[in-house]
Order: C-alpha cells, then structure tokens, then sequence
C-alpha cells in the first residue's frame, strides 16, 4: 500500500506534473481519433483540433454499413473467447501451481514457445487445419484460434496468482471430502478474482481488436468481426479514413468499458502475477 | 505432446498434494508405471488436456509443418491442391535440405543481418524505455497522490484501446505536412521533424508508438509488485535511518525482482515480433528501414507468388533466436536464485 | 508499349483458333452438361457464389441491384454476392481455392491475379462457353489480361489507366493555359506556380509502386520483359525514370511522402496546396469533398500522363469477372458472368459508380460518353501501357516500393534504387 508520506510542496507539484503529463501522453491519440471522426470526408489529416466538426461520419458508418452486425459478431467471439480462455487457462494455472505431474515443465516452456513463432506465418496452416474441421467462417474456429494466442500468457498468470493463496485452503477442501475439482471450483476459484479479471481483460482485448485471423478466416461482410469490418474501408487504392476513425471509436468505448470494469482488480490481479 | 510418462519420475505426493513444483526430475522410467501415473496424476492431467490438445493441434501441429516445410522448396504452384470436389493436385515440392536457410543466413543480397540488427535495436529500445517510464509511473502511482485512481484509469488507456486503432491515431499524429505533432512544435516556435518520411526519424517514431503501447502492461505489473512489498520493510529502513534513494535501492528495487524478469521476458517477445505496429504505421519503410524479420518475412514471402518454404524457413529462425534469448535469460536469473 | 499490344493481339488471335476448336475444360470434371453455344440460358440452374473486391459501401449496393435484375430474368440460378476487402482478398481467394472448402464460383479478379490464379489451375478457361459472349466488342486492352498461355481465364468487368489531375483555376493564375505534355515542360510550369502562386507544383504519391509506372513507361522501360525473360527495371530507361521521379522532388517541382501517401496526396491537392495530382478514375468520387478548391467541379482538368522521352504511358489496371475452375455450378457461373459482362449492365454500373466499361459498343452510347469518368479517361484507357502478365506479377511490387520509398528519403541514390529493384527481381524470378 502506498506509504503516508510528507511532501515539500514542490515534491507535490512534480508528481502532479509527471502523471499530468503523461497521463495526457496517453489519452491524446485516443481523443485525436474521435476528433479526427468528426471531420468531414478529405479533412481527416488536418491538423486542427476541430475542422467543420459533426457526427454525420456516424450516422452514415451506422446506416450505411453493417457496423452494427460486425458489432454483434465480435462480441460472440470476444465473449466466448473470454469465458472460454479464462477458464482453461484458469484449470491449466492451477493444475500448474498445485501438482507436480510428469510434463509439467515442457508444458510450461511449450506455453511460452508458442508466443514466439511469428503469427502472419502461421495462418495459412492453420486455415487449411480449420478447413479440414469445417470451422472456417464459423466463430468457433476464430475463437479457439485467439484461445492459442491468449491462454498461454493468461496460464501463466493464473499459475502465479495461485501460488500465491496457500495451499492450506485445499487441503481444508480435502478434509472437508471435495475432491481436486471441488476444492478448485469452489473454493480456490472465488479467491481468484482478481487474477481472472486480469486474464479476462486480456483475452478479451485480444480477441476484439485482432485483425489477421478474423480477415482471413471470416468472409462476407455479414460475418465479419469489427476489425476485419475496418478492412472494407481500405480498397485497392484509396482509403476512406473518415469511416476508418469513426468505426475505430465505436471499437475502442466497449474495450475502454470492459476495461473499466476490471482495472480496478488489474493492479492486485497482477500483483499476484509477479510473485513466482 | 507436452505430457511424457516415460521419461519423468513423478515425484510429487498424492493427487491434490499440495508442495509446489519446483525443478526438474528427470530420471528413467518404465512402462509399468505408467499406470501408477495416469493413477497419481490423472486430476493434473485432466485439467490441462483441454489446453493441450487446443495447442497442440492448432499451434504444434502447423509449427511441426512449419519445420517440415522449411527445409523444402514448398509455394503456391507446388504446394497439394483440392479444386472443388474432384480435381486432386498432389503435392510435388521437393527437399531442399537447408539450402533455405542458408540463402537466408548467406544469400546474396540478404537482408537477414540488417533487419536482425534492427529487431535487435527495435527491441531493446522499445523495452528499455517501456520498462523505465513503466516503472517510473508506477512509483509515482504508488504514492498518496490526489486523484491517483483517475491518473491510474487515463494511464493505462493505450492497452486498452486495439493497437491498430491508436497506431491509425498516430499516423494522424506524425503527418509531416497536416499532422498536429508538427503544428504543436511549430506553434512553440521548436523545429520540426519528418517524422515518418525521415529514414532514421522513421526508426525513432515507431519505437515511441510502440514505447506508447507497452508501457501500462509493464506499470501494471510493477505497480501490483510495489503494492505487494510489506510496509514494515520501509518502517525499519527509516528507524535505521536510510534515505529514500537507499530505501529504493536496497528495498523496493530486490522486492520487484521476479515481476520484473518475467515482464521483460514476455515483453521481449512480444516486442520481437510486434507485427501490427510495423506494418500499420510506416509497412517497414522508409526502404526497410523500419522492417522486422517478422514483417520482412511477410512481405518477402507473402505478396504475390507464396513461398511457404522460405517463410517457414524465417519463421523457424525467429523461434531459434527467441527460444535461445530464453534458455540464456532463464540460466541468468537462476544463477542468481530465481526460478520459473 | 507497342510491341507488349503486338504480343497480345497475337495470343487474342491465337485464343480464338483454340476457341474455334470447341475445347472447353470447365466443365470435364463434373458431369454437368457441356457448356457453350448449345446450352440454353433459360434452362441453366443453380447457385453462383460471387466473391467482389469492390468498395463494400459505395459500389456493392449497385453490384447488387444488377444481381437482382440477373434472378428476375433468371429465376433458376440463386446468386450469392459476397463483398471481399480487396485488401488481403488475394490470398484468401488462393485459400479457398486450394481446398475447395467455402470456395466462390466467381471471383473479381484484378487484371494482374488472372495470370497468377490461371497458372495455379484454379481458373476454369472461358473460350467458346458462356461466359465469354461477343468476344470482339471488348477493347483489346482489357482482353490481352485475361490471357494465359492462349487460353481466356477471365472476362473483362472494368478498365482503369491513371491520368494527370490539375487545378485549372490555379493553372490560370500563374498564367499557364494547358496542362504539360512533358515532364519537361510539367517542371516548368511547377517553376511558374511556385514563382506566380507560391504553391507547390505536383505531389508525387510517394508510398505506392503502382504511381511510379508512369514514369517508367514514359522513359521507354518497363519492370521485365516478358518475352524475352529480362529484367529490364534497371536499364538505362528505368535508372532514367528513378532519376526523373527523384528530380521532381529535389528540384522543388513536386512534394511527397512516403507514409499516408494517398490522404496526403488527395488532401493537398483537394485544398488547392498542389496543382497536379497523377490518379486515376476511382479518385474522381472524392475529389471535389474535403477540400474548397473543387467545389466547382469544372475547376478540375484531366489530361494524359506527361511524356517522358519515351512517350506517353500510364499502367493498366482494372478487373475481370473469372470461373473457379473447382466450381460445382460451371453453367450458372458462366451465364452470371455473361450477364455482368453484357453491354447492358457494364453501362449501368458506368452510369452509377462512374467506372470505366470494357466493351467499345457501351463507349458508343451517348448517355455513357457523356459521363465525366469516360470523358476524361476514354483517350487515356485507349494508350494504357500494358503490364506484364505474368504469373510473378504479384511478386514485382513489394521490392520497388522498398527501393521507391528508399530513394525518396535519401537513403539511396535513383541507380542503386534501379539496381536494387532489378536484383529482387532477377532473385525472385529467376530471369536475366
């Protein structure tokens, strides 16, 4: 916890002035797309902060497009892939954390190798892998291919979350007649909150703004996810970035809510993390 | 794939035992215990089979091709093809042993070292400055400052806005001719700069926007880390009458230790191959100036006629060079007693 | 230029004697009736998965209001439009072909994936079927793409061919009455706005290859030639192009940048900051938005590319309806694809979304000629400069715009550019 501490005033102001800054380092670029989405058509690069601004870019990316479709389809993918990944990267992060079992440890490094090989090379195997289970432009096939990309940093987690409640809780559950999964599920679980809210945010950020799969594997504008639906703007020689910054802020409110309702366990769930 | 009875001695007590794993045990084993094991670790197993099996057919399998097909010469016109229901073209690549390593490595007018160096640079770059300004924000979030949880909230926007969104912001951003960053300077009457047409301003300006993306993952972590360290250690730091400087030093800097190495290595990683960014914000130019191995694989194997020899070929060097960055930063920290 | 038509009339001519010979492999391989002058359009049914690359919001409502004229007058065929984002479309299109699974039976194939797509085996050939109805009324141009070893992999949809744009008003300003012929003569009048308006003269689109050809074709050189086997993008022409293209930049008479090139381009021209723009018929759409300086439409002048000391020569670009080769529905596909082709239709589309057709007799019709697409772009679409088509096409672009963008930041000189482009190129295609 942060320590009660005296400050000379100009230490104060410094701390301010430090997190000021940078916190509006951080924000700028997302306020600039929403400025730059009220621009009209043409304008998009000017360097004003407003330049004959309105929501007409809205009205049309609404009507005229099927935002809104794409819109419903992302959320099935995140969802799923959120509930989905945080659930077996839950399981894998205790069974980690608590057992040693025989290939434990190649199970681990196997996690982190499979974030090292370059994604854009692995697309066309695994399009032909999903052709094969007739999974292509299905949502289940997008949603355990993201499930490759976010378990292994989310077991990971889990697994250092666990280590850190004690292990007296399970044994309490085995004198109490549960089983493995009963002590999990009942009672390791619910005090993993904040550890699963952190992997959830990250599942869920993943699978939502993710565009190299969802391009390839999805066809048809009426199944597209939103990202691979930003890619209709961009035609063989000209992009319409006026569609492209209106659409990219609809995209980014629902990720900074989900985000919102978790950063409050984000900090403790990673503290837990840290600890190996 | 990654489960082994034959080679590992389970060691552990029973099923649910609760001694935390910790080690390599690695001795021979023989088939009859095989059912002793399935027996003892069969909950273990249960929990982690659905991860296994999902990695290892959508990950292992393709990566194990990948190997396969990087050591033949394996494109679009060679490759196996199903046309419709009844037309079969068989696959007739041929084994071209390591020669597609080896142009790589040493062909003429390759540009694998240039692009290494640069992902080097690119790499330790982004995760120097993300880790510093992480780290440095965290502390400043960890004190009793007014309005932290709302500095805290805008502070880690950047993870939670989709990368390509922000990377589009910035390209807003860093127009050399309409974008406000050069406005902004001019209106404070400072030089501008070609920030995205400049061969080597090029090379600074993604590393900022990537720099932009990665630091609240690592405040995040070393924030949770700081909150994690027992307030008595400082209380006694001040009764024996260090400074604030020897507190950070000898407290709050051994205390974030293991967070830290394990942010450095994911982000490492990740940054390595950091795609998006590259790809977004400038394709790899000015030239390829700002090329990955990861981009620079795409584009040389990807745009038109497909060389799937070649790109697993690339593919596989990059998971060498990671894999080996691994093994060497995983011994360094065990020498000096820490594990993962 | 001359001799890359010469070759195409010769393979158009050698595609009819095939064609005279009735062959026709679509449709060998699935049992459906053999397809061709004998079938009866009215009788042909099925379902015809259409893949479009075109622009999903402003061109596919009316690629769909044609389809349903197609269901009304053949009720017996279903058509299913599946719009494509033309960006990443070739390799899914390469995806689904290769295992057939969710695969279209019709694709929009841009005019350099035909060759590439045929090569694989992936086209069914069009010769004497269906599809290909009044071969002659099309423009030999647009025809030569759809040519692969002989046989016809495709039907021409669209054409396109880039032009000069230029701001009349700001032309007359600084006392200039015609649009420049040469590059010479465009480095002069760039001078004279500069001294007259303090503008800028051109901008020179700085992150796409496809804005270099202009210049190439105009010294004479092209990226290879095909016949022969040669690389040719580092002759003495080519260097001269790389040498032009950089000049233009170093002397002051065009700006450009190699990043957001097309939204720096269109907005500086739009706000009357350039006078020249070298763009093609798709950026008439948008031209008069954004910026003031064509809010009277009539303020835009178009003229052919300026001559380099090679002649006048812009890239031909557009694209072809084409078959899967795979397709369970070769009849109906090849019907469909008659009927988008058809005079009728292509003035349709030319009348709604302003694209230039592929067939002389839709020129003919008064209604179409007086189009402004067709008005300013029928001379240009007439000397476009063929591309080579080749399987490799595809290949050709990522090298030259490293090198492009490579010369235009001062990194390298306009030969070690040239050169740089043609050693890809020999790598890559194993040619001279």
């Amino acid at each position: 916890m942060a320590r009660s501490e005296k400050r000379s005033l100009g230490a104060s102001l410094a701390l301010h002035a430090g997190l000021g800054g940078a916190a509006l380092i951080a924000v700028f670029p997302v306020l600039w797309v929403f400025l730059t989405s009220l621009k009209p058509a043409g304008r998009e690069t000017s360097s004003a902060f407003f330049d004959h601004p309105s929501f007409a870019a809205y009205g049309e990316l609404l009507s005229k497009t099927k935002f809104l479709t794409w819109f419903g389809n992302t959320v099935l993918i995140a969802g799923f892939t959120t509930v989905l990944g945080v659930f077996l990267a839950a399981t894998t992060g205790y069974a980690v954390s608590r057992f040693r079992f025989p290939g434990m440890r190649p199970l681990m490094w196997t996690l982190l190798v499979t974030q090292m090989f370059p994604v854009a090379i692995l697309i066309v195997p695994i399009y032909q892998l999903l052709g094969k289970f007739h999974l292509l432009n299905q949502p289940l096939g997008l949603i355990l291919t993201y499930m490759t990309i976010s378990v292994p940093f989310c077991a990971w987690t889990m697994k250092g979350y666990f280590d850190t409640i004690s292990s007296e809780i399970d044994e309490a559950g085995r004198i109490d007649g549960l089983n493995p999964f009963g002590t999990f599920w009942r009672l390791i679980l619910p005090l993993a909150r904040p550890g699963l809210a952190v992997t959830a945010f990250y599942s869920f950020i993943t699978a939502w703004g993710e565009v190299a799969y969802a391009s390839q594997f999805m066809t048809g504008l009426d199944k597209m996810t939103l990202a691979g639906g930003l890619q209709t703007f961009v035609n063989q020689y000209t992009q319409n970035w006026s569609m492209m910054s209106t659409a990219s802020v609809l995209i980014a409110i629902p990720a900074a809510v989900v985000f919102v309702l978790v950063q409050r366990h984000l900090v403790a769930g990673q503290t837990a993390g840290s600890i190996k | 794939m990654a489960v082994d009875t034959t080679t590992s001695q389970p060691t552990a007590t029973a099923a649910g035992g609760d001694t935390p794993a910790r080690g390599p045990r690695r001795t021979a084993g023989t088939p009859g215990r095989l059912r002793l094991a399935l027996g003892k670790h069969w909950y273990a197993w249960t929990l982690v089979a659905p991860v296994v099996i999902v990695i290892a057919v959508l990950v292992g399998y393709p990566l194990v091709q990948g190997l396969y097909l990087s050591t033949t010469d394996a494109n679009d016109k060679n490759s196996e093809k199903q046309i419709g229901d009844f037309l079969h073209i068989p696959a007739s690549y041929k084994n071209v042993g390591l020669s597609n390593y080896t142009d790589i490595l040493f062909g003429a007018h390759t540009n694998f070292w240039a692009r290494l160096g640069w992902t080097v640079t690119w790499t330790v770059s982004c995760v120097a400055v993300s880790f510093v300004i992480g780290l440095t924000l965290a502390i400043m979030l960890n004190r009793k400052v007014r309005g932290r949880s709302v500095y805290r909230t805008l502070l880690i926007l950047p993870w939670a806005v989709p990368a390509f969104v922000s990377t589009f912001s910035w390209r807003f951003i860093m127009n050399n001719d309409r974008g406000f960053l050069n406005h902004a300077l001019q209106a404070l009457g400072l030089p501008t700069f070609d920030w995205l047409n400049d061969p080597t301003m090029a090379q600074i300006s993604v590393v900022m926007v990537n720099v932009w993306l990665a630091f609240p993952f690592v405040m995040v972590a070393v924030l949770g880390g700081l909150q994690s360290i027992p307030g008595e250690l400082y209380e006694a730091a001040e009764m024996d009458g260090a400074n604030a400087w020897q507190q950070f030093w000898n407290i709050t800097l051994p205390a974030l230790r293991p967070i830290s190495s394990t942010v450095i290595l994911l982000s490492t990683i990740w940054t390595f191959n950091m795609f998006p960014v590259i790809f977004l914000l400038t394709n790899g130019g000015p030239g390829d100036e700002t090329q990955l191995l990861v981009t620079a694989a795409y584009q040389k194997a990807f745009t038109g006629l497909r060389q799937f020899g070649e790109s697993s070929a690339w593919g596989v060097l990059i998971l060498l060079i990671l894999v080996v960055f691994a093994v060497v930063y995983r011994r360094s920290l065990r020498k000096q007693g820490e594990v993962w | 230029m001359r001799r890359g038509i010469a070759a195409s009339a010769l393979v158009a001519a050698l595609a009819v004697s095939m064609a005279a010979c009735g062959s026709s492999g679509s449709t060998s391989n699935n049992g459906a009736p053999a397809a061709g002058a004998s079938v009866d359009p009215a009788k042909v049914s099925g379902t015809v998965t259409w893949w479009d690359t075109s622009d999903a919001k402003a061109e596919a409502p009316t690629y769909q209001k044609v389809i349903a004229d197609f269901q009304a007058k053949y009720p017996n065929v279903k058509v299913n439009y599946v719009n494509v984002p033309f960006d990443g479309a070739q390799n899914k299109i390469k995806n689904a072909f290769s295992t057939g699974t969710d695969a279209p039976d019709v694709i929009r194939s841009e005019v350099a994936w035909t060759p590439e797509l045929a090569s694989l085996h992936y086209l069914a050939p069009l010769d004497g079927t269906l599809a290909l109805d009044k071969a002659d009324d099309f423009l030999p141009n647009p025809v030569a793409a759809t040519k692969y070893e002989g046989k016809t992999y495709a039907v021409p949809q669209v054409t396109d061919t880039m032009a000069l744009f230029y701001n009349k008003k700001m032309f007359a300003d600084a006392g200039i009455a015609k649009a420049p012929a040469t590059i010479d003569e465009l480095k002069a009048d760039a001078a004279q706005i500069k001294a007259k308006t303090g503008k800028t003269g051109m901008y020179l689109r700085g992150d796409d290859a496809y804005w270099t050809l202009s210049f190439l074709y105009g010294e004479g050189g092209d990226l290879v030639d095909a016949g022969s086997k040669t690389v040719t993008v580092d002759n003495p022409a080519g260097v001269k192009a790389f040498k032009t293209m950089k000049d233009l930049v170093d002397s002051g008479a065009a700006k450009t940048s190699v990043t957001d090139g097309w939204a720096n381009m269109m907005s500086s021209f739009q706000s009357g900051d350039t006078a020249m723009m070298i763009n093609g018929p798709w950026a008439l759409a948008t031209v008069n938005k954004g910026g003031d300086a064509f809010a009277d439409k009539a303020n835009l002048g178009i003229a052919v590319v300026p001559a380099g000391s090679g002649g006048q020569g812009a890239p031909q670009g557009g694209h072809s309806y084409a078959v899967y080769a795979g397709s369970k529905n070769v009849p109906a596909s090849e019907l469909f694809v008659q009927y988008m082709a058809s005079a009728e239709v292509q003035a349709t589309l030319t009348k709604e979304l302003g694209v230039l057709p592929t067939r002389k007799s839709v020129y003919a019709q008064p209604d179409v000629a007086s189009i402004d697409s067709v008005k300013f772009f029928k001379d240009a679409v007439d000397k476009a400069h063929q591309r080579p088509w080749i399987p490799e096409g595809g290949t050709l672009f990522a090298p030259l715009v490293t090198e492009y963008t490579a010369m235009l930041s001062g990194k390298e000189t306009p030969e070690q550019a040239a050169k740089n482009t043609g050693d890809a190129y020999r790598k890559n295609l194993g040619w001279k």
